[in-house]
């Protein structure tokens, strides 16, 4: 079923069309928060409080919208709430320090370097260019979309993605193309 | 990584594809399964009727709305004049007054 009809159907309370909403938006939920919070558990926890978010609130979902961009409002919020809680929790706590790597000599070495700079490159842009760049060029999000989900205007949105673009590209200059 | 363009207004996919492989982690069945978990769990009885209330209310409050409109006004009760004013009748036929001066006599022993 496509979208439309199973948010007109969640929006009505139907538990499964909201599952199925949830089966097709997890990876990319999941990629949101991970730009927000970095990839691993707590994105996951951000997802999951994000989604539980979205349920509690989907009588208030107007089901003549595009469903994807109000989720990803919820699910960014959610991720940004858990940021600013370990924030909090890490404010009396020594700064980590990246762990050391060993450099591999392989090919699988170089990918693994690239990804790693390429989230440190991500880490290192404003949150706000973070996600508008995930969802722009990652997830095919359209200006409009991403302006829904950070509630600013679509000028904006292009000014965030040419910044993180731009960044990125100066971070990942090093990089051959088949490093990649 | 040299091709990517800040100006273009089309979604970049080959650093799309990049961004994608950087923040994806292994275990997505795993997560969706938890997700759903947690929602059934969160699903109490008092949720699922959070969720109908406003809409229930709305259409309670819209049918409420269409009645009143469709149902005609009451005709005006007739008002009834004083009690005071009303003249008293009492018509006791001659049979009726044998029969009461007959009871009134036996109750007085005569």
């Amino acid at each position: 079923m496509e979208e439309a009809g199973l948010a007109r159907r969640a929006a009505g309370g139907d538990p499964e069309a909201f599952g199925a909403l949830v089966e097709r938006y997890a990876p990319a939920a999941r990629r949101v928060a991970g730009a927000i919070l970095g990839p691993g558990d707590e994105a996951d926890d951000a997802v999951q409080d994000g989604f539980l978010a979205a349920w509690k609130a989907i009588a208030r979902f107007d089901p003549d919208r595009a469903f994807r961009p109000w989720l990803m409002r919820v699910v960014a919020n959610a991720a940004r709430d858990l940021h600013r809680r370990r924030k909090v929790r890490q404010a009396g706590e020594l700064p980590e320090h990246a762990a050391s790597r060993d450099p591999l000599p392989d090919r699988a070495a170089d990918h693994s370097l690239f990804r790693e700079t390429l989230r440190a490159a991500l880490e290192t842009l404003p949150e706000r260019q973070r996600i508008a760049v995930v969802l722009f060029d990652a997830e095919g999000y359209g200006h409009a979309e991403i302006a829904e989900v950070l509630q600013v205007p679509e000028g904006t949105v292009r000014s965030y993605v040419f910044h993180a673009r731009r960044a990125l590209r100066q971070a990942l200059g090093a990089f051959r193309e088949d490093d990649a | 990584m040299t091709d990517i363009t800040p100006f273009d207004d089309r979604p970049d996919e080959a650093l799309g594809a990049r961004i994608r492989a950087a923040l994806d982690r292994p275990g997505i069945e795993a997560l969706v399964a938890r997700v759903r978990g947690a929602l059934v769990e969160a699903d109490s009885p008092w949720d699922v009727l959070a969720r109908w209330a406003p809409r229930g209310l709305v259409a309670a409050a819209a049918a409420a709305a269409v009645l009143w409109f469709l149902m005609p006004a009451p005709a005006p009760a007739p008002v009834p004049g004083p009690i005071a004013s009303a003249p008293v009748q009492m018509e006791v036929s001659p049979g009726q007054a044998e029969a009461v001066v007959l009871t009134v006599a036996l109750l007085e022993g005569r």
